[in-house]
C-alpha cells in the first residue's frame, strides 16, 4: 500500500468524523517569511566571515536588536520560539568582545547538563572556524579535578549551572579571580525554569554573583532567554533586580505547522472517565509512522514510555519483522551509548518513531521530525511548545497534537484553546526575600566576603538579619564588618532545587537479613505515602509499609500482593496571622497574607482496584506538621450562602469541589507543581475546619480526636490556597491579584465538563466530594459574582 | 510586625516551655528542623573548653607584643631556640646544616639548588576550619627560619578578624626576605588559603611564586611505608623521636578561636600557640631528617634501613643513579634480609640498564643460589641466558624448577614462564650436541 504524505494524512483526518469529534481546536499556523536586518557595522570581519560561511548573511530582526542592545551594555531578555537563532544573540556579542579584548570572560548558565553540553558544542564549532585562541569549558560536578585549574584561569567562556555557581564557584571566587576580574557577560538560558523555590534561590545567587563582581570591579551584562510566559520582562527584572529590555518579536521565518488539541472520548460519563491518552497516542502514532512520517511521542512518565514503545514495537513487528529499531524508546535511564545510537538513528531516519520522556525536550540534536504527539499536558504551555518544536524545526509542514488526560489542567488547556494559542496565562513568580531562603544566602554571601556597614542584600532589613546570625554564632562583627565565623561551608547546607533536602529512604525488608533500598520519598511526601499500613508501589510491585522511622528517616516495607491501594486521610487547618491586602470582589471578601498551617495525617482508606470501593480504614499516628507561609483566601458569609437554599452539607461539598478546581487552575497560573500549593476550607481563626471523615465531610473543631463530628454554622467558610513552602514563595499575591480570572476559569472548567455529578476533571472524584459538589460549586460561583 | 518577630515565628523561637503534646511543642519541633537545616554541619566538634574564673590576658601566657603596621595592629610572638636545644633526635644547631641539594631532590625542584638553609621560610597556619573556600580564616600564622646556630619561630596572631590585614602585610614583608617555603601539606592547604586571604585584603601574595618544599609527599614516600598515617604527630613519634605532652587535638582549634572572640581568655589559645610552634620546629627537624636519608649513605644513626632503601629509590627516580648505587650497595649487606634482597634487585636493574651484564648476572646468580624459587631472579637470569650467554639448557632448568615447585605464581606469570620454557627448550634442542 502506498504511503500518504503528512498533508494527505491531515486532510483525511480532518474529514474523519470520529477523529474530528475529539478535536477541540485545530490551528493552521501559516508559514511566515521572516524579517531581516544587516549585520551591525561593529561585527568583526572574521566573525562575519564565519557566519557567512554558515549561510548567515544577515540577521533576523530580533537578533539584530538583541546584539545592539547588548553591545550598548543593556541587560536583555529574549522571548522567541524554538529554532529562531537565539544562541547567536549571545554568542555574537560575547565572541566579538573577546576578539576585541582577549581578556574578556563570559559565564553561561543552563539549568541542565544536557543543555550545557549542547551549547558547548555549538560555541566550540564557532570558535574552531574562527581559528581564534578562545577557550570554552563546561564546569560542573563531572569536571575532573586536574582540569579545574586550567578552566579557572584560561576559560574565556565557562559553561555551568546555577547549582555549581552557588556551591562550587562563588565560595571559591578567589580561585576564579581571573574570571571575575574580567567578567563582562552572564548568559542565562531557560529563564522561565527559574521560578518558585528554584527562582527564589537563583535571585539570591545572582545577588551574590553581582556582589563578588563588584569586589573585582565588574558589572556584567546579563543576556537572558526565556520561553513564552505571561510576564517575561517582569520575571527577568525580579531575578536580576534591575531594568531589563524585552525582545519578544521574532524575525525568524516560520514553517507551516498544524497544531491540534485532542480530548479523548468519554467512556464513563457517571464517573467522568475519559479514554486514556495513551490509546489515541498509540493509534495516531501507528498511522503516522506506518506512512513513514517520522514521529516523536512524548509521554509523561517512564512507565508510559515503556508501555507505548512496546505497543508500537508490537504493531510494527508484524508489518516489518526485520527491523526492531524502526520504533524506539528514549528516556533518562538508558545508557549513554544507547541514547547516542537512538539520536543518530533519528537523524539518519533509520528510526521513524521514538517515544520519549521530556529527556529529549531540549538541547539534543535529533534532526527535523515531521510530527509530534504529546500524550498528556507536560505541565506548562511553555514546555508544550518546546516539545512541539521538536517537529519541523526548520522547514516543511509539521504537525503537533496535544492529547489531554483526565485531570483539570489538561482539560482546561484543551477546552480553552484561546489561552493556549494567544495569551499564555502562565506567570513566573519568585520570592527571593523568603526569610529562610534569604538567610541561607546571607550566610553564603558572608562566607564569600564579609558584609560591610551600608551594604544591601535583599529587601529586608539586612542589619537585623546580620544581628540575628551573629546571635546564632555563625557571624562575628568587628569594626562594622560581619565575618563568617563557623567551621562549616554554608553553600552545602542548601539545595537550590528542592524545598526540603531531607528524604526518607524506603527499605525492602522482605528477605530477612538483606535489606534493600528501593526508593526515596521526600520528607513531606513520606507522611502520606509511607505511613505505617500504607501500600507503596514501585514499578507495579506492591509493598506494605511495616514501620516508618521518622528520626532515622527510614521506612521499612515488605513485598505483598493485595487487591487494594491506600489513600491517606489528612486534615489541614489554616489560621490567619496577618493580612497584607484585602478587597471586595462581587460579594466576597478576598485577602492574602500570612497564615499558620497545621497538617496531620490521621488515617488512611483502603481502596479496591478497578471498582474503587472503600474496603477499610486504618489509623496513623504521626506528628502534626506546622508551618508559617503565605496564602490567598476568600470568605463567604453564611447569610449569603443561605440564600442558595442548599443543605449545609451540600454547601460544604460545593466549596470542597470549588477548592479542588481552583487549586489546579492556580497551579497552572503560577506554573507550579500541584504539590507546590495546597488548599483548605475552614475559618480564619483556624478553629473550625472541614475534615474528611469516614465517608463524609464534616466541620469540626476537634483535630485528630475521634470525638463528636459536629456540623456547625459558627463560622463563615473560607477557602484558602496557600504556598506549601515555609515563608511562602510569592504565589499568593499573584492569586490575590488574579482572583477574578481564577473564578471565571473555574466557572468555565466546571460548566463545560461533560460529567454528571463531578469528576476528577472538574470538582474532584464524586466519591470524595459528594454528588452535590458540581451543582453546588457552580451555584456558589454564581452567587459570588452576584448582581 | 518586626523582622525579628517574623523570624522567630518562622523558626518557632521565643515560645515558652511547651506543654507536652501542645501546638507549642510541635513548633519547637519545627524550629529544631529549621535549625538542623540551617546549621547542619556546624557544631560537630564543639568540645567544650572548660575555663573557670576570670579570663586571663593572652600576653600573660604567651610572650609577645602588639605590632603596629600602616594597615593596623596584630599580636606578635617571637622565640629563639638555642642551637644547643635538643628536639627529639636532633640538636637545633644541626638542623641548619640541611643539604640544599637533598632538599631540592625532596621538593622535586631544581629551584632550591642555589639557596641556603637560611633562605627557608617554614610556615604553618591555624585556621577556623578545614572546609576550604574564602570563608576559612587563618587566624594564627606560624613562621620559622634559621639564624646562625639557632632557630627562630614567629607567630602572627589576629586577635580579631580586623587584624588580618596587618598580619598578612607583615607576613608578606617577611616572606620577601626569604627565598623558599617549607610546609607540611601547605601545597594543598595553607598556601591556597593564604592566597585567598591576600586577594580578599587586596595585598600582593608573595608566597604563590616561591619555590616550595612540601614535606608531606616526601615523608609519605620515604617513611610512610612503616607508619599508620603520615600526620605530623605520627612522624614526630616514630621518626623524629618526639612525643608531645598535652597537645590539643587539631579539630578543637577552630572552636577555641570562636570562643576566644567572645571571651578573650588567653587560656583558650595558649595550647594553640604551643601546638603551632611545635609544628614549625618539627618541620625543620623533619626536613633535616629526610634530607639526611638522601644525603649520607648511613642516614641518621637512628634511620631505619627500609627508609634508606626508599631514599635510594627516590634518588634513582630523580636520575641520581650513582648516588643510588652507592646506597644500594651498602644496603645489600644489610642484616635485614628483605632490605638486602630489595636492594640487590634494584642494584641488578641498575647494572642491567647500564649494560654491565656480568655484574647484574652475578647478583641474579647469587639470588638464585640463595633461593632457587626467586621468580624475579630466575626470570632475569633466564633472559640473560637466552639472549646473552646462550646457556639455553641452564635457563630451561631454572625455569622448569620454578614452574614445578613454586605454588604462588599468578596465572599470567605462569603462562609467561611456560612460554619462555617452551622457547628455551626449542633453542636448546637446535643448538644442542
Ligand atoms: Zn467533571
Amino acid at each position: 500500500m502506498a504511503h500518504v504524505s503528512l498533508e494527505e494524512w491531515l486532510a483525511r483526518a480532518e474529514g474523519n468524523r470520529r477523529f474530528r469529534e475529539n478535536v477541540t481546536a485545530l490551528k493552521h499556523i501559516p508559514a511566515s517569511p521572516g524579517s531581516f536586518a544587516p549585520f551591525p557595522g561593529w561585527v568583526h570581519p572574521k566573525l562575519r566571515a564565519v557566519m557567512e560561511k554558515r549561510g548567515i548573511s544577515r540577521l533576523y530582526s530580533h537578533q539584530a536588536r538583541a546584539v545592539d542592545l547588548v553591545r550598548d551594555g543593556r541587560d536583555v531578555v529574549l522571548v522567541t520560539p524554538t529554532a529562531s537563532g537565539k544562541t547567536l544573540c549571545y554568542n555574537l556579542p560575547v565572541l566579538q568582545k573577546i576578539l576585541e579584548e582577549p581578556e574578556t570572560r563570559a559565564l553561561y548558565l543552563f539549568p541542565t547538563k544536557a543543555l550545557a553540553q549542547d551549547q558547548m558544542h555549538e560555541i566550540h564549532s564557532l570558535i574552531g572556524e574562527l581559528k581564534a585562541d578562545i577557550k570554552t569549558f563546561t564546569y560542573d560536578g563531572d569536571t575532573p579535578d586536574d582540569a579545574r585549574q586550567a578552566i579557572r584561569k584560561q576559560g574565556h567562556v565557562v559553561v555551568t549551572n546555577p547549582d555549581m555557581l552557588h556551591a562550587g564557584i562563588l565560595p571559591h571566587h578567589t580561585k576564579w579571580q581571573k574570571l571575575f576580574s574580567n567578567l563582562r557577560y552572564v548568559v542565562v538560558d531557560e529563564l522561565h525554569v527559574y521560578r518558585g523555590v528554584f527562582g527564589s534561590h537563583l535571585t539570591n545567587v545572582f545577588r551574590r554573583l553581582r556582589r563578588i563582581c563588584r569586589f573585582y570591579g565588574q558589572d556584567p551584562v546579563f543576556i537572558c532567554c526565556s520561553a513564552t510566559v505571561a510576564n517575561p520582562k517582569e520575571h527577568a527584572e525580579n531575578l536580576l533586580e534591575k531594568e531589563v529590555a524585552l525582545i519578544d518579536e521574532s524575525g525568524a521565518p516560520r514553517a507551516e505547522k498544524t497544531f491540534i488539541l485532542y480530548n479523548p472520548p468519554i467512556v464513563n460519563r457517571e464517573l467522568g472517565i475519559r479514554q486514556s491518552a495513551l490509546t489515541p497516542a498509540r493509534n495516531i502514532a501507528s498511522e503516522l509512522i506506518g506512512n513513514r512520517i517520522q514521529t516523536i511521542v512524548f509521554a509523561t512518565s517512564r512507565l508510559n514510555v515503556e508501555v507505548l514503545t512496546k505497543y508500537l514495537k508490537d504493531t510494527f513487528r508484524e508489518k516489518i519483522p526485520s527491523d526492531d529499531h524502526f520504533v524506539s524508546g528514549y528516556r533518562g535511564g538508558y545508557l549513554p551509548h544507547l541514547r547516542r545510537a537512538i539520536e543518530k538513528g533519528l537523524r539518519e531516519r533509520s528510526i521513524m518513531g521514538v517515544v520519549s520522556t521530556n529527556a529529549l525536550e531540549l538541547g539534543i540534536d535529533i534532526g527535523d521530525l515531521q510530527a509530534c504527539l504529546i500524550a498528556g499536558y507536560p505541565g506548562s504551555i511553555a514546555s508544550t511548545w518546546q516539545q512541539a518544536g521538536r517537529a519541523g524545526r526548520r522547514a516543511g509542514h509539521s504537525l503537533a497534537i496535544l492529547i489531554a488526560r483526565s485531570n483539570p489542567m489538561d482539560q482546561f488547556i484543551v477546552e480553552n484553546p484561546d489561552y493556549f494559542f494567544t495569551r499564555s496565562p502562565e506567570h513566573c513568580r519568585v520570592n527571593p526575600d523568603n526569610l529562610l531562603i534569604l538567610l541561607h544566602h546571607i550566610k553564603s554571601a558572608a562566607f564569600e566576603l564579609p558584609f560591610e556597614e551600608g551594604e544591601r542584600f535583599g529587601r529586608e532589613d539586612l542589619l537585623e538579619l546580620l544581628a540575628y546570625l551573629e546571635e546564632k554564632g555563625v557571624l562575628h562583627r568587628v569594626d562594622q564588618r560581619w565575618h563568617w565565623a563557623a567551621e562549616s561551608y554554608p553553600a552545602d547546607e542548601v539545595s537550590l532545587r528542592t524545598v526540603n533536602p531531607e528524604n526518607v529512604v524506603v527499605i525492602d525488608d522482605t528477605v530477612a537479613g538483606s535489606p534493600k533500598v528501593i526508593a526515596e520519598v521526600d520528607w513531606d511526601g513520606a507522611f502520606t505515602t509511607v505511613h505505617e499500613g500504607a501500600i507503596y508501589m514501585v514499578e507495579s510491585q506492591q509493598y506494605h509499609v511495616d514501620r516508618l522511622d521518622l528520626e532515622r528517616k527510614k521506612a521499612y516495607v515488605k513485598k505483598v500482593d493485595v487487591d487494594y491501594y491506600t489513600d491517606a486521610m489528612t486534615y489541614t487547618n489554616v489560621k490567619v496571622i496577618d493580612d497584607f491586602d484585602k478587597k471586595m470582589q462581587g460579594r466576597t471578601i478576598v485577602e492574602h497574607g500570612e497564615v499558620q498551617v497545621a497538617r496531620k495525617v490521621v488515617g488512611y482508606k483502603k481502596i479496591k482496584f478497578y471498582t474503587s470501593e472503600n474496603v477499610g480504614f486504618g489509623d496513623v499516628n504521626l506528628p502534626e506538621k506546622d508551618m508559617h507561609t503565605t496564602s490567598y483566601w476568600f470568605t463567604l458569609p453564611w447569610d449569603l450562602l443561605d440564600t442558595l437554599a442548599l443543605r449545609r452539607e451540600e454547601v460544604i461539598d460545593g466549596l470542597l469541589g470549588l477548592a479542588y478546581c481552583i487549586h489546579h487552575i492556580a497551579a497552572m497560573l503560577v506554573m507550579a507543581d500541584i504539590r507546590d500549593i495546597d488548599r483548605c476550607i475552614g475559618d480564619k481563626s483556624g478553629e473550625w475546619f472541614v475534615r474528611h471523615g469516614k465517608g463524609k465531610r464534616i466541620i469540626t473543631s476537634q483535630p485528630g480526636a475521634p470525638g463528636p463530628e459536629v456540623m456547625t454554622d459558627a463560622f463563615d467558610p473560607t477557602l484558602f490556597i496557600f504556598d506549601a513552602y515555609p515563608g511562602g514563595i510569592g504565589f499568593s499575591e499573584l492569586l490575590f491579584e488574579r482572583h477574578d480570572e481564577l473564578m471565571s476559569a473555574a466557572r468555565r472548567l466546571i460548566g463545560a465538563c461533560a460529567c454528571d455529578h463531578g469528576c476528577p476533571m472538574c470538582v474532584g472524584p464524586v466519591l470524595e466530594v459528594g454528588p452535590a459538589a458540581k451543582e453546588a460549586s457552580l451555584r456558589i460561583l454564581d452567587l459570588m459574582e452576584g448582581s | 510586625m518586626s523582622l525579628r518577630d517574623r523570624l522567630s515565628r518562622l523558626t518557632g523561637e521565643g515560645t515558652k516551655t511547651p506543654a507536652p503534646g501542645s501546638r507549642q511543642e510541635t513548633i519547637s519541633e519545627l524550629r529544631q528542623r529549621v535549625d538542623a537545616l540551617m546549621t547542619r554541619r556546624e557544631g560537630i566538634s564543639r568540645g567544650p573548653v572548660r575555663s573557670f574564673g576570670p579570663a586571663v590576658p593572652l600576653e600573660h601566657l604567651v610572650t609577645g607584643e602588639e605590632v603596629e603596621m600602616p594597615q593596623g595592629r596584630f599580636f606578635f610572638s617571637r622565640s629563639r631556640l638555642e642551637g644547643s636545644h635538643v628536639h627529639g633526635l636532633h640538636r637545633v644547631c644541626d638542623l641548619a646544616s640541611l643539604s640544599m641539594e637533598a632538599a631540592g631532590i625532596l621538593a622535586g625542584s631544581s629551584e632550591l639548588g642555589g639557596s641556603n638553609p637560611t633562605d627557608a621560610l617554614f610556615l604553618d597556619t591555624e585556621t577556623t576550619g578545614l572546609a576550604g573556600g574564602t570563608g576559612t580564616f587563618p587566624f594564627l600564622i606560624g613562621i620559622g627560619w634559621f639564624e646562625h646556630r639557632d632557630f627562630i619561630t614567629c607567630q602572627l596572631f589576629a586577635r580579631d578578624y580586623s587584624e588580618e590585614k596587618a598580619m598578612l602585610a607583615f607576613l608578606g614583608e617577611t616572606a620577601a626576605e626569604k627565598r623558599f617555603l617549607v610546609t607540611f601539606n601547605g601545597r594543598s592547604f595553607d598556601v591556597g588559603l593564604l592566597a585567598a586571604r591576600f586577594i580578599l585584603n587586596r595585598i600582593p601574595d608573595p608566597l604563590a611564586a616561591m619555590p616550595h618544599l612540601d614535606l608531606l609527599h616526601p615523608s609519605r614516600r620515604l617513611v610512610g611505608h612503616r607508619l599508620e598515617n603520615s600526620r605530623l604527630v605520627t612522624l614526630e613519634e616514630f621518626v623524629l623521636g618526639l612525643k608531645r605532652e598535652d597537645d590539643i587535638p587539631g579539630q578543637e582549634i577552630p572552636q577555641r578561636y570562636f570562643d576566644w572572640l567572645k571571651r578573650r581568655d588567653g587560656r583558650l589559645l595558649e595550647g594553640v600557640f604551643r601546638h603551632n610552634r611545635l609544628d614549625i620546629v618539627s618541620m625543620a627537624s623533619l626536613a633535616r631528617h629526610l634530607a639526611d636519608l638522601l644525603e649520607s649513605p648511613h642516614g641518621h644513626p637512628h634511620a631505619h634501613e627500609s627508609d634508606l632503601l626508599s631514599a635510594a629509590r627516590l634518588l634513582l627516580d630523580r636520575g641520581r643513579t650513582d648516588q643510588a648505587r652507592l646506597r644500594l650497595e651498602a644496603l645489600a649487606d644489610s642484616g635485614d634480609p628483605d632490605v638486602a634482597l630489595s636492594a640487590l634487585k634494584s642494584l641488578s636493574l641498575i647494572h642491567k640498564k647500564a649494560g654491565q651484564w656480568d655484574r647484574a648476572a652475578g647478583i641474579w646468580e647469587a639470588m638464585v643460589s640463595r633461593d632457587p624459587l626467586d621468580v624475579f631472579a630466575v626470570e632475569e637470569l633466564a633472559k640473560w641466558c637466552e639472549h646473552r650467554s646462550h646457556a639455553f639448557g641452564r635457563a630451561a632448568l631454572l625455569v622448569e624448577r620454578v614452574l614445578g615447585e613454586c605454588g604462588t605464581l599468578a596465572s599470567a606469570e605462569q603462562q609467561a614462564l611456560a612460554h619462555r620454557l617452551e622457547r628455551l627448550l626449542r633453542k636448546a634442542s637446535l643448538t644442542g650436541p
